[in-house]
């Protein structure tokens, strides 16, 4: 094999230059790309006076999507976003039931049958110092 | 030549395709050879080709921008601070996108006077002359949307004193402003044409003209040559030297642009609140602080519609009017046989430079 | 030739390159606050982060920083941020206050609220300079009686409930009146209103508009934050008032204002000019101790002469030798009481607290009867406690029908 010649070192470290800026161009375009222009602030929400919510109901909350359980020991709360691809499950007479793809849930959200894998999600609920629910919607 | 490859292919071939020669991309945007003489760096300037390299960096940066930019009054200049400020090497895109767009105007002036310098606006190049001038007025349009998307207190007054230049037109002066602003008052509308004409309508019309101009440089001929009787040096370089030639130019361009955009930021301001309260100072944009000059005087649709209009008239007319260049002499900076559309050139460049630097020294 | 021209080039293009990155990732790394009242982020704490915060009724969690000073959220470059601040460092100077402190939400609008400050402070004596701009106007015949008719800003008012109130102020302009005397106190006596530029020196500095008495210590350009405070507190001291007041008199042959020229050590040569005449209460405690909300900031009318607002008298405190001073057993947790109390750390004021209040019913809420017929005053300033007595069933040999501080002085006044 003869020699590398200047012109072939020349070529090659041109190659790495560029390749390098290259590679920084990439990075910074990713960097560039990877911000979160308008985030979720609203993760906590205001549901009232616990006094709304008796002992043994359960209220659909449509605008979250969740439903509030109100136990004698406390509130629960359960995620009514469907875990296979997001829909909003229903109720249905023993639990609930996604209409997309059919995933069925237990009333405490396990997964019964169908596309989901995981159960509904619980959704942490703070009682303030004046009888008031925050549900917290961030984990 | 023929290429190296093997290209013959099965199955059926139209009449006449040659299956030897099968240009790709690259060959037919660059001609096999071209007159060495002419494809010097003095002689072009690389002007035209640093113009398309400029034009490819600033649409590319556009998009990037597109990608957080908010199209309304509300939260124009608030999403242009979120790029500026917040966003990761936001900055640093605003920036190029601002200096590549300044600088291609600059460019593509150069490169129209060494046109008209050179003689290089002869037939067959004539329409391509034309069509290189509907470019330019195409940049300086997109130069201009562009500002005014910043929606913020440094545009009032190209926004308010622009749109009512169109109010002056005779006749069509009424409608031609709803026609451009979307309404009889600035707004949302105003801003959402701006908008789409920025970022699709003249970029459509910038990308269709590049294409075209480009095309018609190769079948006109290439770069403007004395016939070869009539050529000094008749040497010649392959297409791989021109394309190493361009190479080099994009890249200390492309530093050039990067150190400038990393050190100096494009402007801003704070929002516009209240298009009725001009406050700030009452500047136009650099490239039409000559206009802003020439209101002083008089008449605004005289001064400021008819007088550039004339003077783009003017230009385009130059090739069809004036003494042709003569062939021989073609090739070189400052022929003899055009020297009348080098003076009118000369002395309307110097006026319009003149202007701009008396306007940017005035107080506004 | 062209070969090493691209590897330059490429060499160029990595270096600028990285520079450019380099150069963006050494700028301030954001901080971002969402405050809840607004919703909005905003990212002032980049580099405004070791302010203190302003004070405790307007946590920067709940407020942020844009709300009362306007300025550019989003912007990390000072002087694009700082472009739309409102006052420029001082967001109550008062014409911006309505924008900055006011709004229906905060100190503006609502009497019944007692949420109008703004509405009062634009009315008061204070900010109007009424009482001066009228007697100065009567006596150098520009006018016929000293009913006021100009201030230092116009204003009016359509809801009179005194009746001394007056409509409307229009602004004070030397000019058309064609009188040197005007024309000299428009030059030299102007300094001392709520919203006016102060005098040279730094017995005079002070902030304008609600900071004017609001944001303690003068902004002093020597002090390491150059000039700038970030408080706003009800505790305010005597100090703060002597910006304007006890800063020396007027003399109006020459219209021109005369310094006081003594060098006092101490608060009691401090306090009040060589002239002047004071009890042990007028220079121990401080001046909020005694005058109240309605005396500084008004009542919400255009009054012609601060003898108008001005009402407290030493027997609201001590009572006269045939009455004990008027008291208010705070039963309602909503009395205001409750909430002024809560702004000053110095006392703790709790449901069922006997304090004393004024002829109109203010609640001095520093105060506190005791179950031994005695009274208990704690500073605003400072929480010194005092203890005192009634003038009723004392030595003393006051006429109940006469209650200028003049006639306590002719007994009680101070030897300095």
């Amino acid at each position: 094999m003869t020699e590398p010649t200047r012109r072939d070192f020349l070529k090659l470290a041109t190659t790495g230059l560029l390749t390098a800026a290259g590679l920084v161009g990439l990075g910074g375009l990713i960097r560039y790309l990877d911000y979160e222009s308008d985030p979720a602030h609203n993760t906590v929400i205001d549901l009232g006076s616990r006094t709304q919510y008796p002992v043994g109901s359960r209220t659909v909350l449509p605008d979250i999507p969740a439903i509030l359980i109100a136990e004698p020991g406390g509130f629960n709360a359960l995620s009514l976003v469907c875990t296979h691809l997001g829909c909003t499950v229903e109720q249905s007479p023993n639990g609930f039931q996604c209409p997309c793809h059919g995933s069925r849930y237990s009333a405490d959200g396990a997964v019964q049958r169908g596309p989901a894998r995981q159960p509904l999600r619980q959704l942490q609920i703070e009682t303030t110092k004046d009888g008031r629910l925050l549900l917290h919607l961030a984990p | 030549m023929p290429t190296n490859r093997s290209n013959t292919r099965s199955g059926s071939l139209s009449p006449g395709y040659n299956p030897v020669m099968r240009p790709s991309f690259f060959n037919h945007l660059h001609p096999p050879t071209i007159p060495a003489e002419q494809s010097r760096w003095r002689y072009t300037l690389g002007a035209g080709g640093t113009g398309v390299f400029l034009l490819l960096v600033v649409a590319a940066t556009g998009i990037l921008e597109m990608f957080y930019y908010i199209p309304t009054p509300d939260m124009a200049a608030q999403s242009i601070q979120t790029i500026t400020y917040l966003v990761p090497l936001g900055g640093f895109v605003r920036n190029l996108h601002f200096w590549s767009a300044q600088a291609l105007i600059v460019v593509s002036a150069i490169h129209l006077l060494r046109v008209v310098f050179t003689g290089a606006y002869a037939p067959p190049r004539r329409f391509n002359y034309l069509l290189g001038l509907g470019l330019f007025i195409i940049s300086l349009l997109l130069d201009f949307t562009g500002y005014v998307l910043r929606w913020d207190q440094g545009v009032q007054w190209a926004l308010v004193v622009g749109t009512n230049l169109i109010k002056t037109v005779p006749l069509l002066g009424n409608w031609l402003y709803v026609l451009l602003t979307g309404g009889s008052e600035l707004g949302l509308a105003t801003l959402i044409r701006f908008y789409a004409w920025h970022i699709f309508g003249l970029t459509l019309g910038a990308m269709i003209l590049t294409v075209w101009h480009a095309f018609r440089v190769r079948r006109d001929g290439g770069i403007a040559v004395p016939p070869p009787a009539l050529r000094r040096d008749q040497r010649r370089i392959s297409r791989h030297e021109l394309a190493r030639r361009e190479v080099a130019a994009m890249l200390f361009t492309g530093a050039a642009l990067v150190i400038l955009s990393a050190t100096m930021a494009a402007p801003i301001a704070a929002p516009i609140h209240d298009l009725g309260a001009m406050s700030g100072n009452a500047r136009a944009p650099w490239f039409f602080l000559w206009v802003q000059q020439v209101l002083k005087w008089g008449d605004p649709f005289v001064l400021g519609v008819a007088l550039p209009l004339g003077i783009l008239f003017l230009l385009a007319l130059l090739p069809y009017v004036l003494p042709k260049p003569a062939s021989a002499e073609l090739g070189r900076w400052f022929p003899k046989s055009n020297r009348a559309a080098q003076l009118i050139v000369a002395i309307v460049s110097a006026g319009l430079i003149a202007l701009t630097i008396i306007g940017r020294l005035s107080t506004p | 030739m062209r070969r090493y021209l691209i590897f330059i080039g490429a060499g160029l293009l990595l270096l600028s390159v990285l520079a450019a990155w380099g150069a963006s990732a050494r700028g301030p790394k954001p901080v971002e606050l969402v405050p809840t009242l607004t919703g909005k982020p905003e990212y002032c704490l980049t580099c405004h982060g070791d302010l203190p915060q302003i004070s405790s009724s307007h946590p920067i969690k709940t407020f942020g920083c844009i709300i009362c000073h306007g300025g550019e959220a989003l912007a990390l470059d000072a002087n694009l941020a700082h472009s739309t601040m409102r006052g420029g460092a001082n967001p109550s100077d008062l014409t911006v206050v309505e924008q900055s402190c006011g709004g229906s939400q905060c100190h503006s609008g609502s009497a019944a609220e007692d949420r109008d400050h703004i509405q009062r402070v634009m009315r008061s004596v204070q900010s109007t300079y009424s009482g001066a701009i009228a007697s100065m106007l009567y006596t150098f015949g520009a006018q016929p009686d000293l009913t006021a008719r100009y201030g230092m800003h116009a204003v009016t008012d359509d809801q009179i409930t005194t009746s001394t109130g007056v409509a409307e102020l229009q602004a004070f302009n030397a000019a058309q009146f064609n009188n040197s005397s005007v024309s000299q106190f428009a030059a030299n006596c102007t300094t001392c209103h709520i919203n006016a530029k102060p005098n040279e020196g730094a017995e005079y500095a002070r902030w304008n508009g609600c900071s004017t008495c609001h944001t303690p210590q003068a902004p002093d350009q020597t002090a390491g934050t150059g000039g700038k405070v970030h408080q706003l507190t009800t505790a305010i001291s005597y100090t703060q008032c002597n910006t304007c007041h006890n800063r020396g008199n007027y003399d109006l042959r020459t219209m021109t204002f005369v310094p006081r020229t003594d060098q006092p050590t101490d608060r009691l040569h401090n306090y009040y000019q060589p002239i002047a005449q004071f009890t042990q209460c007028e220079y121990k405690l401080d001046c909020i101790d005694c005058h109240t909300r309605t005396e500084a900031m008004g009542d919400g009318d255009i009054h012609s002469n601060k003898i108008e607002i001005q009402y407290i008298q030493c027997k609201t405190c001590h009572g006269t030798p045939t009455q004990l001073p008027q008291t208010k057993t705070l039963m309602d947790p909503n009395d205001i009481a409750f909430r002024l109390a809560d702004l000053n750390v110095v006392a703790e004021l709790n449901v069922g607290d006997t304090i004393l209040v004024t002829d109109k019913g203010e609640p001095l809420w520093n105060t506190r009867v005791l179950p031994d017929g005695t009274y208990k005053l704690i500073s605003k300033a400072d929480g010194r406690v005092f203890i005192f007595k009634p003038v009723m069933g004392s030595g003393c040999t006051q006429d109940p029908s006469r209650q200028d501080s003049a006639y306590c002085h002719t007994c009680h006044a101070i030897q300095r």
